[in-house]
């Protein structure tokens, strides 16, 4: 029984890495599987944006705590608070706009509006079309791609073993705890967290357990180096673009279109017919970047339930087992989330309160 | 702007060509897409317009034909264009293309692949100099361009490659500093009774061989350059003698020259089939990464086919044949009844891969090539990492091509990782001790190629934008 | 000397001549070459220097993969290996030290 761990955590991505090492500093011994390579799944292909701006009312106090979070990872994940400008360009947008980011500055995001002469001053690359601009000095962004390097350095650090390419194809329960089989032989633990993103579903079924989980898949596109056309992360109103310019030259565009693929299928599919609106969309906004080259585009899965809040807490009727994911903005508020389930797991008292994973999905 | 064909085929060369004009003859419309302005391929890459008239060449000759067979066919032509992304429908395929800065989409109900090869080259010291180009690339110069690579050109690498280029040089006027080539002699006289079935390429191969020697051209068999000199421009390489195993040993000796040719075997073009959905094996003899292809370029998707260097190395006359089957398949998928003229080229085929394999084998790197890479090498052209920068990623815990391009950016330059990948995934093999075949190539991208920002928004109006619901507060 | 490749050098007929600058300089090429060839021909052959380390690259592949022979022309980017050289075309390297 040399491979018992106090909790086994399968998903390596932020949420399952920050648990971990939450617990580990608590005093466990966890380990963290993943089926593939830490940080690959959406923690590591999302388009890295850190905006208040396009969080939910309720979690803005968990992605406020998340900034913080970011702010103090810093350079090893490419950090960088640049304020962040949210457009509208038509009176629907307009209303829309001030209608959304008033709800979200009363929940304590430090939004602002902005004044055309004042967006054009910071941003002269911008189209002159905005009609409106809301500004948040927090926003900023860190390089999603860095996530595996960053925690695999971390759980090394903290000397929390972990295991890569290492798929669980099933789970029993026995007296000690649970006993997981996987590609790189079975694995024992008395407590298990499943925190694998879009995968949670199927991981949830072998345990017998069906979390209602759905995935968006998510499309980023990125440039070549180009020369600086802009400082800050750009947003639209509608949500439809986040845009901003990495220190290296390149500009990362994103947005929430979609491409089409499953989770269980291994990989999405980028769709052209959503990667050229996107990019015109960018173009629009920044009409300088029509002479940049795309150089690549991807998809991530974005897991969420019905009600579009996260699930947090105990496995629904499985005794020692507990959930974590389907976070709106999960980028953002993950690493702080994954502390809150780590305190809760150790038995203290989370800062902010969970998200019972039992709830009934359909009251909000 | 759409259209709709029987089938599109990707890559004009030998293979994608025939495979083109065998479908065509069936009568199904066949759209024909390369991104080079006339049919040919690398192989038998035709003038550039700036080349009024010159000698005639095998190449020339061989791809003046295949342009006359397409130009009198009916297979719709279309040059200048890139394929950027391949996307299965229910009812086949849409290729997404890039032309004079346009996108457009083709469907098609059946699809042939021909995406033909690039060149490995080993990362040496100076490789990134400018003066230092690809073997196959300065077969581009040669046969489009006409055009030297410098005054005085050392010629290093593995295969057939390095002879021609060295004898091409000669014929376009210029000087061969020198021939450097891992290959021995030995390894030649291996792969004779493989090239029995070609006695016309023997003859040009000792043809050039004899030039060269007569000329007092250097040919420095089993050996290659191990790096080169000069900040920015060549001022000359370096060579050592290799081992069985390609492993440098002895002293190192210099040679002066103003330019550099260098390559270390083809590789299979395989993204736009990953892309389509093919998964990749490892089949070193074949020249790296391959989808499972059949002989006749059948794949598991019943309406895609690939057929050519894409396929696996095999060079350019079964690329030809292997089009023709892959074209009469396709045709076969839509109705046509080929089953008979297909299995009439099974023989043909057999022989002309068992010579094009031969050559494969003879250009394939072995494992001591990789120790002309040093620490400071740089590997990844795009982003400027050196071997000692991947080998301490690979240390940190880094252990496939995906988590090293994630952590360093290797293979997210404009090049896509078309020139470290395969460097990069023998570094981690070997740093984890693991078999080649564990370390594929990073998930594909698409774009195939860098597109313009203006191309994918092309004539974009703001109100055709799809509000969605908004997102929940 | 006994040669059996012969050289054919003058053997090969090119097209009339344009001119067009590199970083303000002049060149000259036949009508249809590509701005690599023209470049090349004419002794450029470091066209840009490479992110972080500044150091000369210039045209390695020839066949408009690796990106290394890359020139600014209009503000966008182009791979000069591929583009044809026009009357008056203003191309400038991606060197650092580039006007």
């Amino acid at each position: 029984m040399t491979d018992h761990y106090d909790i086994a955590i399968i998903g390596g991505g932020i949420m399952g890495c920050a648990s971990a090492l939450q617990m580990a500093a608590g005093g466990m011994r966890p380990i963290v599987l993943d089926q593939g390579d830490l940080g690959q799944g959406a923690s590591g292909v999302n388009a890295g944006t850190l905006s208040l701006q396009i969080k939910r009312v309720k979690l803005m106090p968990y992605a406020l705590r998340g900034h913080h979070e970011w702010e103090a990872m810093g350079d090893a994940v490419g950090f960088r608070k640049t304020g962040g400008y949210t457009l509208a360009f038509t009176e629907r947008e307009v209303e829309l706009l001030h209608e959304r980011q008033k709800l979200k500055a009363e929940a304590g995001a430090p939004i602002t509006f902005v004044s055309n002469n004042a967006l054009r001053a910071a941003e002269p690359n911008l189209t002159h079309k905005v009609l409106a601009a809301s500004y948040c000095p927090e926003d900023g962004y860190a390089n999603s791609s860095l996530t595996g390097q960053y925690f695999r350095g971390r759980l090394q650090d903290a000397v929390v073993p972990y295991r890569e390419g290492c798929p669980v194809t099933a789970v029993a329960r026995n007296a000690q705890g649970f006993e997981l089989t996987t590609a790189q032989g079975s694995i024992w633990a008395t407590r298990l967290l499943l925190a694998a993103g879009a995968w949670l579903k199927p991981v949830a079924a072998m345990l017998g357990v069906d979390l209602p989980v759905n995935a968006r898949i998510n499309t980023v596109s990125v440039t070549e180096r180009m020369l600086p056309l802009t400082s800050t992360v750009i947003g639209h109103a509608t949500g439809l673009l986040t845009m901003k310019q990495k220190a290296n030259g390149t500009v990362l565009v994103g947005g929430g279109w979609q491409g089409r693929g499953t989770p269980q299928e291994g990989r999405g599919e980028v769709m052209a017919e959503t990667v050229k609106p996107n990019m015109a969309l960018a173009q629009f906004a920044l009409p300088a970047l029509a002479k940049a080259r795309v150089l690549r585009s991807w998809t991530g899965f974005e897991a969420n339930v019905p009600d579009f809040y996260p699930l947090a807490g105990a496995l629904p009727g499985v005794e020692d087992a507990f959930v974590l994911g389907c976070v709106r903005g999960g980028y953002t508020i993950g690493p702080y989330i994954g502390k809150l389930m780590g305190d809760f797991i150790l038995g203290r008292e989370p800062d902010l309160p969970l998200f019972d994973p039992g709830r009934d999905f359909h009251e909000d | 702007m759409t259209e709709s064909y029987d089938i599109a085929v990707i890559g004009a060369g030998p293979a994608g060509a025939n495979a083109a004009l065998s479908a065509a003859k069936h009568g199904f419309r066949v759209l024909l897409l390369d991104e080079q302005p006339a049919p040919g391929g690398q192989v038998w890459r035709a003038k550039s317009a700036a080349i009024l008239s010159a000698p005639a060449t095998p190449e020339s000759r061989a791809g003046k034909a295949l342009r006359a067979a397409v130009r009198d066919s009916d297979v719709h032509h279309q040059g200048n264009t890139r394929v950027w992304q391949i996307e299965r429908q229910s009812a086949g395929w849409d290729v997404h293309t890039l032309t004079d800065g346009q996108t457009a989409k083709v469907m098609a109900k059946a699809l042939i692949l021909s995406p033909g090869a690039r060149e490995f080259v080993q990362p040496i010291p100076g490789w990134t100099t400018p003066g230092v180009i690809g073997l196959a690339g300065a077969t581009a110069l040669f046969k489009r361009d006409l055009l030297l690579p410098g005054n005085r050109t050392v010629v290093s690498g593995t295969g057939p490659l390095v002879f021609f280029v060295a004898s091409e040089i000669r014929r376009l006027g210029g000087q061969v500093a020198a021939v450097v080539t891992p290959n021995t002699r030995r390894d030649w006289l291996g792969v004779l009774p493989a090239m029995r079935g070609r006695p016309d390429l023997l003859a040009r191969g000792a043809l050039w061989v004899a030039d060269l020697m007569l000329a007092g051209v250097p040919l420095l068999w089993g050996h290659s350059v191990t790096a080169a000199q000069g900040q920015g421009s060549v001022s000359g390489v370096s060579v050592r003698k290799l081992d069985r195993n390609w492993e440098p040993i002895g002293g190192e000796r210099g040679i002066e020259a103003d330019s550099l040719c260098l390559g270390h075997g083809l590789i299979p073009n395989v993204e736009a089939a990953q892309l389509a959905g093919l998964p990749l094996h490892l089949r070193p003899e074949l020249g790296g990464w391959v989808p499972e292809v059949g002989a006749d370029g059948r794949t598991q998707i019943d309406n895609l086919f690939l057929c050519g260097d894409g396929a696996g190395i095999r060079g350019a006359a079964a690329a030809e044949i292997q089009g023709k089957m892959a074209g009469l398949n396709a045709a076969r998928h839509l109705g046509a009844d080929t089953a008979g003229a297909i299995a009439e080229l099974q023989q043909s085929y057999a022989r002309a891969a068992r010579f094009g394999l031969a050559m494969t084998k003879l250009s394939q790197p072995r494992s001591g090539l990789s120790s002309l890479t040093t620490p400071d090498t740089v590997v990844c052209r795009c982003e400027s990492l050196k071997q000692s920068d991947i080998l301490a990623e690979v240390a940190s815990g880094a252990g496939s091509t995906n988590a090293v391009k994630s952590g360093l950016r290797a293979g997210m330059g404009p090049c896509g990782g078309k020139y470290c990948q395969t460097a990069i995934a023998r570094m981690i093999a070997a740093a984890h001790d693991r078999p080649e075949g564990d370390i594929p190539p990073p998930t594909p991208r698409p774009p195939l190629r860098p597109v313009p920002a203006s191309a994918l928004a092309g004539d974009f109006d703001y109100n055709d934008l799809p509000i969605p619901k908004p997102a929940p507060l | 000397m006994i040669r059996l490749v012969p050289d054919q050098s003058q053997q090969i007929r090119r097209a009339a001549e344009v001119e067009f600058t590199f970083d303000g300089m002049p060149v000259r090429a036949h009508v249809g070459d590509t701005i690599a060839v023209a470049l090349m021909r004419a002794g450029h052959l470091h066209l840009r220097d490479a992110p972080q380390d500044d150091a000369p690259r210039g045209a390695f592949c020839c066949m408009g993969l690796c990106q290394e022979c890359v020139v600014r022309i209009d503000g966008g980017l182009v791979e000069s290996c591929c583009e044809a050289v026009r009357d008056g075309l203003v191309v400038q390297s991606l060197k650092v030290s580039a006007p």
